[in-house]
């Protein structure tokens, strides 16, 4: 069961350019966290910004819950403000998340899509499962921000078998992630979870389309309850009508998506 | 010290255990919010919009943010009559609190087919017709903007509807509201509900488009309770002359006690909590609270006395 709840802000530090990493102590939900599933945060106590922002879990430490947040816009602005000990009106854990079973699986994260991939990873870790992981990114720069993320500075790369695309050949490959997949594939690979930008998203589903390859994805649309009541985060499904990005998702089998819509 | 208040009230032909329900549209089927909610904490609540068929909705985006409050073009996206019924109301009947439904048809015997259906199931304490939803193109607002139309439909459903209370929720998007609830009233409605959103739009400059897919939404939120308070209060005072019988149940805005608080001076029997569930999903429940704790204070014995207190 979800809860809400005032959670303290024990911790929002920069990680990186325009990233942050906010650690909430948020005992109810944090017990019951899945990776790819997300909280509702409301940044301010007052009506403006009016509604919650969606985030993916990141991490959970204990009693707390992690969250990586890239600052985009008025929400996100006022939240790296956001000092050590002011309580945030929270709400979850919310939605479907990734379902880690099946063989080597293969974690594709482009851009801010590590948030939800680093919690996936970490649980696989604790099975005992092996997986690799493959990064897309603009530059070397705002990669730096990802190694620092894991909540106790351990550099979590280091025991990933992971591979990375910078748009800028900084660091990787030069191009985009979606390469590395396409040879991946080539090859053989187990299931795919991606989280990303949505034009990735759709490459990533065509790709793991095209080789048979089951693939899960995490997808994004403008939200306002979160709980399913709301019907603002419509999907457009394969199937006809639509699907709730908060409810049937927001991570999905990326078959059940029409991606000619979205 | 003051004793607790009596929250107590009945509105629209229903007994309520305080004023607060849940608005349509904004609260699902109930069951959504159950995590957040202690049982009983509302006087009720009043569902999505049902209609004949399963409506898909509209394209997304459907909602957007703008300043203290969001439009929305859902487009009444809903199960359908069918499945409400059979997965949605058993569920609804068993919990607490009165069950208000509202339903929408795209013309005069979809109306009275629904209230028909709605009107005999178990469970379902008032209906309320949406004859006001700004989101779709066939029946909605086009019902609600004439009085002719706004008495046919109410009078079609308060015909079906059996013993069951029917309610009619109006739209703000009119120059005149009260000859729609004198229509309403006239035809046999027990209650008029306002406001509805109200119609609005936004515009992305930099890419010169508009932000909903729908192009136009409706405006909710806290921008819209001055709004919300004038209609309701002027509505209230027309249904004290001629039709004393008939309540009004005020929504639009309300983030707090207080602010229930204030619809029920202007002349509400009750009122509804919307967009407010969105930003903390036990914001419906917390509001009934406020409301008891306001009247305490302020020596108020019974909610009822409240309703059409404005000094003016
Ligand atoms: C399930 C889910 C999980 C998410 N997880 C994370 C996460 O872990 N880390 C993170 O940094 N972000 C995440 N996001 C995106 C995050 O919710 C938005 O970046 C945030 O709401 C922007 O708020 P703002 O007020 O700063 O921006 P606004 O001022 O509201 O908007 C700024 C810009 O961001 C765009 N935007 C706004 N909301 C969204 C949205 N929901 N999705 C996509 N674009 C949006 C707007 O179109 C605009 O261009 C997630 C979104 C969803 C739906
Ligand atoms: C997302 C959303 C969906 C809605 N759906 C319905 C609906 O199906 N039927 C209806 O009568 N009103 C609907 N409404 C209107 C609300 O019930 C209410 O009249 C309006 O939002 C004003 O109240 P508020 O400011 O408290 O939200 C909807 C509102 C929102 C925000
Ligand atoms: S965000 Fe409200 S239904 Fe998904």
């Amino acid at each position: 069961m979800s809860a809400s709840l005032k959670a303290k802000v024990l911790g929002n530090r920069p990680v990186g350019p325009q990233v942050h990493l906010m650690t909430l102590a948020a005992p109810a939900i944090a017990a019951k966290a899945r990776p790819g599933q997300f909280v509702m945060l409301r940044v301010s106590p007052g009506p403006e910004p009016l509604l919650a922002r969606p985030f993916s879990i990141h991490g959970v430490e204990g009693e707390s819950l992690l969250v990586l947040y890239q600052v985009v816009g008025k929400g996100t602005g006022l939240l790296k403000e956001v000092a050590q000990g002011q309580e945030l009106t929270m709400w979850g854990p919310l939605g479907r998340g990734f379902e880690l079973g099946g063989d080597d699986p293969l974690l594709v994260a482009g851009g801010m899509g590590i948030a939800p991939l680093a919690f996936a990873a970490e649980s696989l870790e604790q099975k005992g499962a092996s997986f690799r992981a493959m990064f897309g990114i603009g530059s070397r720069e705002a990669f730096t921000a990802w190694d620092a993320v894991s909540g106790d500075g351990d550099c979590y790369l280091e025991h990933w078998d992971w591979a990375a695309a910078s748009e800028d050949g900084s660091l990787g490959r030069e191009g985009l992630v979606t390469a590395l997949l396409a040879e991946a594939l080539d090859r053989r690979t187990g299931p795919v979870l991606a989280c990303g930008p949505l034009p990735m998203l759709k490459a990533v589903a065509r790709l793991c389309d095209e080789h048979g390859v089951p693939c899960q994805v995490s997808l994004e649309a403008p939200m306002a309850c979160g709980v399913g009541a709301c019907l603002g985060c419509a999907i457009p499904a394969k199937a006809g009508g639509y699907l709730r990005a908060c409810q049937e998702g927001p991570v999905m089998d990326a078959a059940l998506v029409d991606w000619g819509r979205i | 010290m003051s004793q607790r208040p009596d929250m107590a009230v009945k509105v629209g032909g229903v007994e309520l255990a305080n004023p607060v329900l849940a608005a349509s549209g904004t609260f699902g089927y109930g069951r959504e919010y159950s995590p957040y909610l202690e049982p009983g904490a509302l006087g009720g609540l009043v569902t999505k919009g049902v209609s004949l068929r399963p409506r898909e909705g509209n394209p997304p985006p459907r909602i957007v943010e703008t300043a203290c409050g969001m439009l929305n073009a859902i487009g009444l996206a809903n199960v359908g009559l069918e499945e409400f019924l059979k997965n949605k109301l058993p569920w609804l009947a068993e919990q607490p609190g009165a069950v208000v439904v509202n339903l929408y048809g795209e013309s005069i015997e979809e109306f009275a087919e629904l209230a028909k259906a709605l009107g005999a199931a178990k469970g379902v304490d008032a209906l309320e017709l949406n004859v006001s939803c700004p989101n779709v193109k066939e029946g909605g607002m086009a019902f609600g903007c004439h009085p002719g139309a706004v008495g046919q439909v109410t009078a079609a459903a308060v015909a079906e509807a059996g013993d069951t209370p029917v309610w009619v929720k109006l739209t703000p998007n009119v120059t005149d509201l009260a000859p729609m609830a004198e229509a309403a009233a006239q035809a046999g409605a027990r209650a008029v509900s306002l406001i509805n959103t109200l119609m609005g739009m936004a515009i992305d400059a930099r890419t010169r488009r508009p932000v909903l897919a729908n192009v136009v939404g409706g405006l909710s939120g806290p921008a819209i309770k001055p709004v919300g308070l004038r209609m309701v209060w002027q509505v209230a005072r027309a249904m004290k002359a001629r039709h004393p019988e008939v309540d009004v149940v005020g929504l639009g805005g309300i983030m707090s006690g207080i602010d229930a608080a204030e619809y029920l001076i202007a002349g509400a029997g009750a009122v509804q909590v919307g967009t407010a569930s969105f930003t903390e999903p036990g914001a419906a429940g917390r509001i009934a609270g406020e409301l008891a704790e306001f009247c305490a204070q302020q020596g108020v014995a019974r909610a009822g006395e409240l309703t059409g207190s404005l000094h003016t």
